[in-house]
C-alpha cells in the first residue's frame, strides 16, 4: 500500500480532531461538575469528612419567686472509649470495670467496638472522672458534663419536673419551659479521614454553646415546705392514698405551693418508691414497670378529676345570687332528704337539719337547700354559669397534661342531673379548676389563670421575658363576690368549717366529703377549701385528703390541715 | 530515505517537543501520585513513599524500552508483527488459567502473570501487539483496503485476541478495539464503513454492559451513584472530590477526600484528587497537556517516511486517546465505572512501562523524518 496520500494525514487529522471534540466534551462536563454543582458536592464532602462533636450547654436554673435555687446543675462527667487510639485494651477494660462499676461484659463488647467513638457511661461523678483521667491511658476520653441536680430533692417533685438523658425536660415545669432552660448546644466539628481519625494540621471549628436561661417561679420555697409537710402528716395519719394540697393568690393565680403527697426523689426519678413498688412486686412484670412510674409522676391536681362535692356548692350559691333566685333571709326546710321526680335525695344530716335560711344552709353544708336553689336556677342557665365561670375549659395552667371537666351534655341535664350538679355530684374537675373557680369568684369576678411561670432571667438575673397570662374579667359581679366572701367566712366561723378557724383571722372556707365511684367501695375523698384574709383574699388553700381511714368528714380532717398551713403561713406572708 | 543516509545530510530529526511534554507528564504524574497516596500509604504501610517509590522504579524499568525502541529503527518490527500478536494471544490465555504462584488474581479477576521479581498484565501487552501487528497487516495488503470484505478479515484476524482479552478484562478490549478501528479508518480511504463499524461497537458496548450482571449494577451506579450503595461509592466520593475542587482548587497536598474516602486514589481515580487539589484550572491544564501530546503525534505521523511508520503512531495515538477519555469520562461519571487508568499519570507498573515502550517507537518514527519533508508537510 502506498504512502502519503492525502486522505490518510487527513483521516490523522480527523481522529485528532474527534479526540479534541471529546476533550471539549468532558472539559464542558467538568466545568458543569466543579462550578455549578462544586457547592452541592462539596457541602457532601463535608459533611462526609467532619465529625462533629456536641458541647452541652449548661441548662436554666429554676428558682423559687426569692431566688432559691428549686433545680441546679451539676458538673458530671461522660466517659466514652476512641477504638483506634487505644494501645492497651486490656488494661482500660479493667481500669472501666473496676472504677464505674460495670460488668466486664458489657465494657469488653463496648471497648472492642470498632466505632470512631463509643459512649460507655453518662453521669459520672466528677471525681471518678478526674480518677479515670489520671489513669492517662490512650483512647479513653472525658468530656465534661452537666447533670440536673434537685436540691430539695422530693419538694414539689411532681410540678418541678427532672430531665432526661439529653437534658430534655421530662415533666413539670422542666418539660414546658423545656425552650426557655435548655439553651444551645455548642459544636466542635473536626475534620477526619475516612476512619474517622482526626487529621492533623487542619484544626477544628468550634461554636460555643449558649447556656440556656434560668426560670423564675411563683412558687415559695417556705410555703412550699409547710405545705409538703402537713400534707406529709396527714398522709401518714390518716392512712390515705394520697393528699393534695394548693396553695395559691387568688387575685393573680400565682400559685404558691402545690404538693401531691407522696412526692418522689426528683434526683433519682426513675426508682419507684416504697408505695409504689409494694404494688408492684406482685406483679412483677417488666412492661408494668413504666406503668408505675407513670403513676408515681402523676400530679393528681391538674392530671385527674374527682368530683368535688359540697366545696362546689359555692359555685351553686355564687350562679343562684347572680341569676337573684336566692336571697340570704330566704328560708328553706330540710327534712334529711329531697325527691326530685322520682329520686329520693338524703342530706348528709340524715335526721334533717329543720328550718333554716340560706346563710345557715350553707353553714350546714345542706344538700335539699342547694338542690332548692339549682332547681331555681334551672339546667339552662346553670349550664351557661359553668361556661360562664369557666369551668368547661382547661384552666391554662403551665403544667403539662391538665385534665378536662367531665360534664353532662347541655341536651341531656334532667332534674336529677341538676339536683346532683348543685351539690358537686355526677360531674367532674380538677382540683385546679376548683381553687382557680372560687379563686375568680372570691377576687371580685376575675377569671385568673393559675401558673407557676413568673419571668425568664438571664444568668446576672435580668429579665429576658416577664410572662404574662390571661384574665377575664367580671365572670361575676363585685356585689356577689362580696356576698360570696361573706358567706364563706360564715361556714368557717359558725358552720362546718370551723375546725379551720384561727384566733383573730378571718378565714373563708368550704368543706367536702365525696363519695367517690362506684358508691359500693366506700371510698370517701375529703377536702377543705379556704382563703384569708376574708375580706380581702390573699391567700388560697385547698386540701383533698383521697380515702382516709377512719373519719372521713372534710370538716373533720381537711379543715384542720388548712388550718395548719395557714397558721404557718399567715404570719410568714405577714397576713395576720 | 535511510537512516544512515539521513544522518550523514545532518537532517536527522528528533522531536524533543514530545520527549519534553512525556518528561513533563511523568514528573507531574509523581507529584500528583505522592500527593493522592502519602496519606493513605502512610497509615497502610507506614511510608507515605511507599506508592512513590514504586513508580519511580516503573519509570526506571520502563526507561530501558523507551531509549531502546527509540534508538531502533521501527522498521525491524515489521517482520515481528505476526510473532507478537501470537505472544500476546498466548500468555492472554495463560492468565485464564489457574496456575498457582504464576497467575495473580485481584478484584475476583485474573490479570497478572507473575515473572520473578515482577508482575505483568498481558493485556497490556496486547495493545502493543496489536498496534504493530495491523500496521504490519495494512502495509502488506495491496490498495484492497477500499473494499469493505477486507476490513472484515482483518476484524476476523482480531477477534481470537479480543475474545481472550474480553474474557478477564472488558475495558481492555474496547481500547484494543478502539485502536483497531482508528488504524483502519486511516488506512481506508472510506467513511461511511466506520460509521457503521462505529455504532456496531457501541451496540456490543452497551449489549454487554447490561448482559453481564455485574456490569449492570455498574449502569445503575453510574445513573444513581448517590443511592447505588458500594457499587456507586467510589464513583460519588470521586465527584465529591472534583466538586470540592472548584475553580482553584485546594491546592496541592490539600484534598480531603484522599484520605481514604476516595478508594486507590493513586489509581484509576487520581484525576479526581487533580481536580481537587488544582482545580478546573488544574483539570484543563492536564487535559491540553494531553492534547499537545496527540498533536505531536499526529504531526509526526502526518510526516513519518512510510505508511508503516504513520500507522504505528496513529495506532499510539489512539491508544492513549482512548485511555485518557475513558478514564477522565468515568471519574466524571459521564460513563459507566469501569477500570482505565490515565496514562503516566496513575500508578501501574506494566502500563506505564508499554507506555514508555509505545513513546520509544512514536520517538523512533520521528527520528526518521526529513527536516525537508517537515517543511512540505507543514505546507
Amino acid at each position: 500500500m502506498e504512502w502519503n496520500k492525502t486522505y490518510h494525514r487527513r483521516k490523522i487529522c480527523v481522529i485528532f480532531a474527534g479526540v479534541a471534540l471529546c476533550g471539549m466534551v468532558l472539559l464542558g462536563r467538568l466545568v458543569y461538575l466543579m462550578l455549578f454543582r462544586g457547592d452541592y458536592y462539596s457541602g457532601l464532602a463535608t459533611e462526609l469528612q467532619q465529625r462533629e462533636r456536641k458541647i452541652k450547654a449548661a441548662r436554666g436554673k429554676i428558682l423559687d419567686r426569692n431566688g432559691k435555687v428549686l433545680a441546679g446543675n451539676k458538673s458530671v462527667c461522660t466517659i466514652s472509649v476512641i477504638h483506634n487510639q487505644i494501645r492497651e485494651p486490656e488494661k482500660v477494660i479493667q481500669m472501666l470495670v473496676k472504677e464505674l462499676g460495670l460488668s466486664e461484659e458489657s465494657v469488653r463488647k463496648r471497648v472492642e467496638k470498632r466505632t470512631s467513638i463509643e459512649k460507655i457511661k453518662s453521669n459520672v461523678d466528677k471525681q471518678i472522672g478526674n480518677r479515670i483521667l489520671s489513669y492517662g491511658y490512650d483512647g479513653v476520653k472525658v468530656d465534661e458534663d452537666y447533670k440536673r441536680d434537685y436540691p430539695f430533692d422530693d419538694l414539689a417533685s411532681k410540678v418541678l419536673g427532672f430531665t432526661g438523658g439529653d437534658n430534655q425536660g421530662i415533666i413539670g415545669l422542666e418539660s414546658i419551659y423545656d425552650e426557655k432552660l435548655e439553651g444551645e448546644n455548642g459544636l466542635i466539628l473536626t475534620t477526619t479521614d475516612a476512619r474517622g481519625v482526626e487529621a492533623e494540621n487542619i484544626g477544628e471549628e468550634r461554636k460555643e454553646p449558649v447556656a440556656g436561661n434560668n426560670l423564675r417561679i411563683t412558687m415559695d420555697e417556705n410555703i412550699q415546705q409547710f405545705a409538703q409537710q402537713a400534707a406529709a402528716k396527714a398522709y401518714i395519719q390518716k392512712e390515705a392514698d394520697s393528699v393534695s394540697v394548693i396553695v395559691m393568690n387568688p387575685s393573680n393565680g400565682e400559685l404558691y405551693a402545690m404538693v401531691d403527697y407522696p412526692e418522689f426523689n426528683l434526683n433519682d426519678p426513675f426508682t419507684l418508691t416504697d408505695v409504689f413498688l409494694e404494688g408492684e412486686e406482685e406483679e412483677n412484670a417488666e412492661g408494668d414497670d413504666q406503668d408505675a412510674l407513670n403513676r408515681m409522676w402523676r400530679n393528681h391536681c391538674i392530671n385527674d378529676t374527682y368530683e368535688p362535692g359540697s366545696t362546689f356548692k359555692v359555685i351553686t350559691a355564687t350562679a343562684a345570687l347572680e341569676e337573684h333566685v336566692v336571697s340570704l333571709e330566704d328560708s328553706f326546710y330540710c327534712p334529711g332528704y329531697i325527691v326530685v321526680e322520682d329520686r329520693r335525695i338524703r342530706c348528709h344530716k340524715t335526721t334533717g337539719h329543720g328550718a333554716e335560711t340560706f346563710v345557715q344552709g350553707i353553714e350546714n353544708s345542706c344538700n335539699p337547700v342547694f338542690i332548692n336553689v339549682g332547681l331555681r336556677i334551672g339546667a339552662d342557665r346553670f349550664y351557661d354559669y359553668f361556661e360562664q365561670f369557666g369551668l368547661l375549659q382547661k384552666t391554662g395552667i403551665d403544667l403539662p397534661g391538665e385534665a378536662s371537666t367531665i360534664m353532662h351534655k347541655r341536651e341531656n341535664i334532667g332534674l336529677v342531673e341538676l339536683a346532683t350538679m348543685s351539690f358537686g355530684q355526677s360531674f367532674q374537675i380538677t382540683p385546679i379548676q376548683l381553687a382557680a373557680t372560687v379563686s375568680s369568684i372570691i377576687n371580685g369576678g376575675n377569671r385568673i389563670t393559675p401558673h407557676f411561670g413568673m419571668q425568664v432571667e438571664d444568668a446576672e438575673g435580668n429579665v429576658v421575658e416577664k410572662l404574662t397570662y390571661e384574665t377575664r374579667e367580671g365572670i361575676c359581679s363585685e356585689e356577689t363576690s362580696e356576698t360570696m366572701r361573706y358567706l364563706l367566712e360564715k361556714v368557717v366561723s359558725e358552720g362546718g368549717g370551723n375546725k379551720a378557724a384561727i384566733e383573730g383571722c378571718r378565714i373563708g372556707g368550704k368543706t367536702a366529703t365525696s363519695q367517690t365511684l362506684p358508691r359500693s367501695a366506700n371510698r370517701y375523698i375529703s377536702s377543705f377549701l379556704g382563703f384569708a384574709p376574708a375580706d380581702d383574699p390573699q391567700v388560697l388553700v385547698l386540701v383533698i385528703i383521697r380515702n382516709p381511714s377512719g373519719v372521713y368528714y372534710g370538716g373533720t380532717i381537711a379543715a384542720p390541715v388548712a388550718k395548719e398551713i395557714f397558721e404557718n403561713i399567715l404570719p410568714y406572708l405577714e397576713l395576720k | 530515505m535511510s537512516k544512515q543516509k539521513s544522518r550523514q545530510k545532518g537532517t536527522a530529526y528528533f522531536d524533543y517537543n514530545l520527549l519534553f511534554i512525556i518528561i513533563f507528564l511523568l514528573c507531574f504524574g509523581l507529584v500528583m501520585l505522592y500527593s493522592s497516596s502519602s496519606y493513605t500509604s502512610a497509615n497502610k504501610y507506614g511510608d507515605s513513599a511507599h506508592y512513590l517509590k514504586l513508580q519511580v522504579r516503573n519509570i526506571l524499568v520502563g526507561m530501558f524500552p523507551m531509549i531502546l525502541l527509540a534508538r531502533v529503527d521501527y522498521r525491524i518490527w515489521r517482520k515481528l508483527g505476526g510473532f507478537a500478536y501470537l505472544v500476546s494471544f498466548l500468555l492472554c490465555v495463560l492468565v485464564m488459567l489457574p496456575i498457582p504462584g504464576l497467575v495473580r488474581s485481584s478484584h475476583g479477576q485474573s490479570r497478572w502473570l507473575n515473572l520473578g521479581p515482577f508482575s505483568f498484565q498481558p493485556s497490556e501487552l496486547a495493545k502493543l501487539a496489536v498496534i504493530i501487528f495491523l500496521a504490519m497487516l495494512i502495509e502488506k495488503i495491496p490498495k484492497k483496503l477500499d473494499k469493505f470484505t477486507s476490513l472484515l478479515k482483518v476484524g476476523l484476524l482480531l477477534i481470537p485476541l479480543l475474545g481472550v482479552v474480553a474474557y478477564s478484562n472488558l475495558s481492555t478490549a474496547v481500547i484494543i478495539f478502539g485502536i483497531a478501528v482508528c488504524m483502519l479508518f486511516v488506512a481506508s480511504p472510506k467513511y461511511g464503513q466506520f460509521i457503521i463499524v462505529g455504532i456496531l461497537g457501541v451496540a456490543f458496548v452497551i449489549a454487554f454492559i447490561f448482559l453481564a450482571s455485574y456490569r449492570s449494577t455498574r449502569v445503575d451506579a453510574w445513573r444513581h451513584p448517590e443511592t447505588a450503595g458500594d457499587a456507586g461509592f467510589q464513583t460519588l466520593m470521586g465527584l465529591y472530590a472534583i466538586g470540592s475542587g472548584k475553580l482553584f482548587g485546594k491546592g496541592l497536598g490539600q484534598s480531603l477526600q484522599k484520605m481514604g474516602n476516595v478508594p486507590e486514589a493513586q489509581n484509576d481515580m487520581i484525576f479526581s484528587i487533580i481536580c481537587e487539589e488544582l482545580g478546573l484550572f488544574g483539570a484543563v491544564c492536564v487535559i491540553l497537556l494531553f492534547i499537545l501530546l496527540l498533536w505531536r503525534m499526529m504531526i509526526i505521523a502526518n510526516n513519518a517516511r512510510d505508511l508503516y511508520g504513520a500507522l504505528l503512531v496513529s495506532g499510539i495515538m489512539s491508544h492513549i486517546a482512548i485511555q485518557v477519555i475513558l478514564n477522565i469520562a468515568v471519574v466524571t461519571n459521564t460513563i459507566p465505572n469501569t477500570g482505565v487508568i490515565l496514562p503516566f499519570i496513575s500508578y501501574g507498573g506494566t502500563s506505564l512501562v508499554f507506555l514508555m515502550g509505545e513513546m520509544g517507537l512514536v520517538l523512533s518514527v520521528s527520528r526518521g523524518i526529513r527536516l525537508e519533508s517537515m517543511k512540505q508537510g507543514e505546507t
